[in-house]
C-alpha cells in the first residue's frame, strides 16, 4: 500500500492543528466532484486482467449519515452508505443523459404530462418481495406524501399500476426531466413492507445490509440473488464502510493498509496522490456542486440589489480557488455545470473591488451602513472560505460578522428566514431541473434566497417542459441571466474536481461502471458515488 | 455500613446534579433538535410538528422530569439523529469499547510507571532517575492527539506493527487477541500521558517510605533492597497513586474523546461528540449520565480500595 515516508511526515505535521480543532466535527466540505483516474500527474491504470470475484473491501467514509429512510432527506453520508444496497430506477450515462437502470424503460406521452415506467421481470428485493408495479407505486406515493422530501415530486398528480410490470405517472404540467429525478432519492426502491424504516435498507442493490453500527461502520454482504447476477455482479463478497471523520485520519488509515480505498480525500491530498504512481485517484465526473453564499433578498440590506452586486464584485474567486482548493476547482458563475450545454456567459459580475466600494458607498449615502452576518459551519473548508469572503467584503466597506454554527445548524435559520447570508455547498444535480425548487417562487421555504421573479419562474418552467435542447437552453439562459442580474447567490467555485475516491492500485472498477444495456455509466456522481457491483480486487 | 450508605447517597446526589446541569446546558446550546430530526429540507411547519412531537415546547423542568422518569424506568429515549435506534443500543455498543480503552490505558500506564518508580526511588537523583523522569514528562507534555499522530505514524504507517484505526473491533470475549491488537495503539497513547504522573507520585511516596524506621529495621535484618522495595515499601506508598488513578478516570474520559476520534473507535467519546454536533439530545444526555456514573463509581471503588490497602482507614 501507499507508504511514502517523506510525504507522510508532512501530513503528520499537518494533522496536528487539524485534530485539535475537530475532535469529531465531521470534516469540512472543501470539495465538490470531476474526472477519472487521470490527472495532471500520473495515470494509474486499472488492475490488469479480467475482474475476479471474491474479497472484502474496507472503505473509509467521512460520515454514515443518519439512516436509510427513503421518505426522509438522505444526507450525503446516508447516500454513500445506501449506494451498494441500492439500484435506482434510472441511472446517468457517460453523456450526462438519463438511462433505464432498474426500470427496463421509461416513455413519455407527447407532451410529457404522463410517463410510463416499465419494470423488469423476476427482480426481487433483498427480503424476497417482488419488484413490481405495486412496489413502485407504494414507494413513489410514500415519497410524495413525505413533508420533508415530497416537494421534489410536486408536479406528480398520480401514480398508478397499469399491470404487474407497468406504472403510469401522471403530471399536473409537462415534465420532460422527470427521469433525472428517478436517478436520485425519488427513484430509490425499498421493499414495500419496510418503507419508512430508518435502521434497515431492504433494497434491490448488489449488497445486503449485514450490520450497521451508527456513527462507526456499516457492513454489507454480497446479494446472491442480485438481478444482474448473470453478468457476474457483484464481484466483492463484502464491503465494510468505516467512518473516519477526518481527512488525514482516512489518509493515515489508507497508508497503514487498514482501509483499501476512501472518499473525500481533500484537495491537498488529491494533489499529492495525483503524482503518486502507487495510488489511484478517481475524481467526480458529473453534477455540479457549488460553494455558494445564499443571500436573503427579503431582508435589508440585502433586499437592495446594489448591495448584492457589490458583494459579488468584491470577491476574487480565483484567490479562493488558488489558496483554499489548491487550484483544482474552477470559479463558478452559476449553479449549472460549466461543461453543460446549458451553461452560458450570462454576465455574472466580475471581480471589481472599486465597483464594489462605489456601490456600497452609494447605498450608505442613501440608506445607511451595510452590516451583515455570514452564517457558516465550523468545519475547516467552510471556516476558511468564510474568513476570506469577509476580508473581501470588509475591504469594500461592509461590516461583516461571521457566525459559526455546527454542521446542519445553519438550516433552521435559513428556512425560517432568520439570516442575512449563508455559506454552504449546494445543488449538484446532473440536470439543471434537479434544482428547480430552490429557485422557483413556488419553492416556498426552499426558495432560500426568497427571490421571486416572473422571468426566473418562466425560465425554470420552460426548462422542464420539454426535452428539446434548444428550448431548454433558452429557458436556462433566462434563469442564468436573472441570477446574474439579481445575484441572490454569490457563486464561489464548482467543487466537482475535489470530490474524489482514493484507492489502492489493486482495486478495479470504481470507474467506469456499466449500465444494464452495456453502455458506460457516468463516473463518480452526486459527490463521489459509484456503482459498487463493478468493483473488484486483483489478486 | 453507614458510611457506605452515606457515600451512595452522596454519589446519587452528584449524578442528579450533573444530569440536571447537563440538561440545562444542552437546552441553552445552539442547534435545533427538531431540525436535526426532520432534516435539511423541512418546512417550518414540519419543524414545528417535530418540536411538538418531541415535547420540545414544554417547560424545561417538565422535560427534565419526563426524561428522568423515563431513565428510572430504563428508557433513555430514541436517538433524534438516527430515528429507529434507541439511545441505549448506541450506548451499549460504545460503552464496552471505552471501558476497555480506559482499562487498557490504566494497565499500561501502571505497568510502565510502577517498575520505573520503584527503580528510580532506589537511587534518587541517579542518572536513571533523571532520565526516566525526563522521558515520562516528555510524554506528559505532549497532548494526546499529538502523541497519537506520531505513534500512529511509526507503529502503524511506517512499521506496520499495529492498525492505525480500529476498522472492525471485535468484542473482548469474541476475539480477545484482535481486540487488544486494535486497541493497543490508542491505549498506549492514552496510557503514556499518565506515566509521568504515576511515576512521580509513587517515586516520591516510595522515597518518603524508605525513610521510615521499619525500613531501616528491615535493612538491618539484611533484607535485600529489591525485597524491601517490592514487599515492604510499595504497598504503603500506593495510597496517593491509587487516588490519582481514580481521579484520572475523569481526565481519561476527556482524553478518550480525542483518542476515539483519532483512532476511529466506536466509543462513548466519539458517540458523544457526534451527538453534540447533531443536537441529538437523548444520546448526549444518556452519555453524560453514564460518564458521571462512571466517574463517581471509579472514585467509589478507590475509596473502598483505600480500606483494603490500608487498615488504618477503617478506623
Amino acid at each position: 500500500m501507499a507508504r511514502n515516508g517523506a510525504r507522510w511526515w508532512r501530513h503528520v505535521a499537518a494533522l496536528l492543528p487539524l485534530v485539535l480543532v475537530t475532535a469529531g466535527c465531521g470534516g469540512g466540505s472543501d470539495g465538490g466532484g470531476g474526472s477519472d483516474g487521470t490527472a495532471a500527474g500520473v495515470t494509474v491504470a486499472q488492475p490488469p486482467g479480467k475482474p475476479v470475484a471474491g474479497g472484502e473491501l474496507t472503505y473509509g467514509i467521512r460520515s454514515d449519515g443518519t439512516g436509510f429512510d427513503t421518505t426522509s432527506p438522505l444526507l450525503p453520508g446516508s447516500q454513500e452508505v445506501v449506494g451498494p444496497m441500492n439500484d435506482p430506477l434510472v441511472a446517468i450515462d457517460e453523456n450526462n443523459d438519463w438511462a433505464p437502470n432498474l426500470a427496463a424503460g421509461l416513455a413519455p406521452n407527447s407532451d410529457f404530462t404522463e410517463w410510463t415506467i416499465t419494470l423488469r421481470p423476476d427482480v426481487r428485493f433483498h427480503d424476497g418481495a417482488p419488484v413490481d408495479a405495486a412496489a413502485v407505486v407504494a414507494n413513489l406515493d410514500a415519497f410524495r406524501a413525505s413533508p420533508s422530501v415530497g416537494y421534489a415530486l410536486a408536479p406528480v398528480k398520480s401514480v398508478t399500476a397499469v399491470d404487474e410490470l407497468t406504472v403510469s405517472v401522471a403530471m399536473s404540467a409537462p415534465w420532460a426531466a422527470f427521469p433525472y429525478y428517478l436517478s436520485g432519492q425519488p427513484g430509490y426502491l425499498v421493499s414495500p413492507g419496510t418503507i419508512g424504516t430508518n435502521d434497515d435498507f431492504v433494497g434491490v442493490g448488489p449488497f445486503v445490509l449485514d450490520r450497521w453500527v451508527p456513527g462507526d461502520s456499516v457492513r454489507m454482504v454480497r446479494n446472491d440473488d442480485y438481478w444482474r447476477g448473470d453478468e457476474g455482479f457483484p464481484y466483492l463478497d463484502a464491503i465494510t464502510m468505516k467512518v473516519i471523520p477526518e481527512q488525514e485520519g482516512r489518509r493515515q488509515a489508507f497508508a497503514a493498509g487498514d482501509i483499501q480505498a476512501y472518499s473525500n480525500p481533500g484537495s491537498s491530498t488529491i494533489l499529492d496522490f495525483l503524482a503518486d504512481p502507487k495510488v489511484r485517484v478517481d475524481r467526480s465526473s458529473g453534477g455540479s456542486l457549488e460553494m455558494v453564499v445564499t443571500l436573503n433578498t427579503a431582508k435589508p440590506p440585502l433586499d437592495d440589489v446594489r448591495v448584492r452586486r457589490a458583494l459579488v464584485k468584491a470577491v476574487n474567486r480565483k484567490i479562493v480557488v488558488e489558496s483554499l482548493r489548491s487550484g483544482l476547482t474552477e470559479p463558478a458563475d452559476s449553479f449549472i455545470d460549466p461543461t453543460s450545454e446549458f451553461s452560458i456567459d450570462a454576465g455574472y459580475p466580475d471581480y471589481d473591488p472599486k465597483g464594489a466600494a462605489d456601490l456600497i458607498a452609494e447605498y450608505e449615502k442613501a440608506v445607511g451602513p451595510v452590516e451583515l452576518t455570514l452564517l457558516a459551519t465550523n468545519t475547516d473548508g467552510m471556516r476558511d472560505t468564510a474568513e476570506v469572503l469577509a476580508t473581501f467584503w470588509k475591504e469594500a466597506g461592509v461590516d461583516v460578522k461571521i457566525k459559526e454554527v455546527a454542521p446542519g445548524a445553519q438550516i433552521s435559520p435559513v428556512i425560517n428566514d432568520d439570516f442575512d447570508a449563508v455559506l454552504w455547498a449546494q445543488f449538484g444535480g446532473v440536470d439543471p431541473d434537479n434544482d428547480y425548487v430552490f429557485f422557483h417562487s413556488s419553492g416556498g421555504a426552499l426558495n432560500w434566497s426568497n427571490l421571486e421573479s416572473t422571468e426566473l419562474d418562466e425560465g425554470l418552467d420552460l426548462g422542464r417542459s420539454t426535452d428539446d435542447p434548444k428550448i431548454r437552453a433558452e429557458g436556462y439562459a433566462m434563469v442564468q441571466r436573472v441570477l446574474a442580474e439579481e445575484v441572490p447567490m454569490i457563486w464561489i467555485d464548482h467543487l466537482a474536481p475535489v470530490q474524489a475516491v482514493v484507492s489502492a492500485p489493486s482495486i478495479g472498477g470504481i470507474v467506469p461502471g456499466t449500465l444494464p444495456d452495456g453502455s458506460t455509466r457516468l463516473g463518480l456522481t452526486n459527490g463521489a458515488q459509484f456503482s459498487w457491483e463493478d468493483v473488484w480486487i486483483a489478486r | 455500613m453507614r458510611n457506605v450508605g452515606r457515600l451512595v447517597l452522596r454519589l446519587a446526589f452528584v449524578v442528579f446534579v450533573v444530569s440536571l446541569l447537563s440538561f440545562w446546558l444542552l437546552d441553552a446550546a445552539p442547534g435545533d433538535p427538531a431540525t436535526a430530526r426532520v432534516g435539511v429540507n423541512a418546512t417550518p411547519e414540519v419543524v414545528a410538528e417535530a418540536r411538538a412531537e418531541l415535547g420540545l415546547d414544554d417547560p424545561f423542568l417538565v422535560r427534565y422530569a419526563r426524561w428522568a422518569g423515563d431513565v428510572l424506568h430504563g428508557d433513555l429515549g430514541e436517538s433524534y439523529r438516527t430515528p429507529g435506534t434507541t439511545t441505549w443500543s448506541l450506548l451499549a455498543t460504545a460503552l464496552p469499547n471505552t471501558v476497555l480503552l480506559l482499562v487498557y490505558a490504566q494497565i499500561l500506564a501502571l505497568a510502565i510507571a510502577v517498575p520505573l518508580a520503584v527503580t528510580a526511588a532506589r537511587r534518587p537523583g541517579s542518572r536513571w532517575d533523571r532520565t526516566t523522569s525526563a522521558v515520562a514528562f516528555g510524554f506528559f507534555a505532549l497532548p494526546t492527539f499529538v502523541l497519537g499522530v506520531y505513534l500512529s505514524y511509526f507503529l502503524a504507517v511506517r512499521w506496520g506493527l499495529l492498525p492505525a484505526v480500529a476498522t472492525d473491533l471485535p468484542g473482548v470475549f469474541e476475539d480477545p487477541v484482535e481486540n487488544v491488537r486494535q486497541l493497543a495503539l490508542p491505549s498506549l497513547t492514552l496510557g503514556l500521558t499518565l506515566v509521568a504522573v504515576y511515576l512521580r507520585l509513587l517515586r516520591s511516596d516510595l522515597i518518603s517510605t524508605l525513610q521510615q524506621d521499619y525500613i531501616l529495621l528491615a535493612r538491618a535484618r539484611g533484607l535485600s533492597d529489591r525485597r524491601i522495595l517490592w514487599r515492604h515499601a510499595l504497598r504503603p506508598s500506593s495510597m496517593t497513586l491509587l487516588t490519582a488513578v481514580g481521579l484520572n478516570t475523569g481526565a481519561l474520559i476527556g482524553g478518550a474523546v480525542i483518542i476515539e476520534v483519532l483512532f476511529a473507535i466506536n466509543g462513548m467519546g466519539r458517540l458523544t461528540v457526534n451527538a453534540v454536533f447533531a443536537s441529538d439530545y437523548p444520546v448526549v444526555q444518556g452519555a453524560v449520565l453514564l460518564f458521571s456514573l462512571a466517574f463517581v463509581l471509579a472514585n467509589f471503588v478507590v475509596d473502598v480500595l483505600y480500606v483494603a490497602i490500608d487498615p488504618r482507614v477503617r478506623r
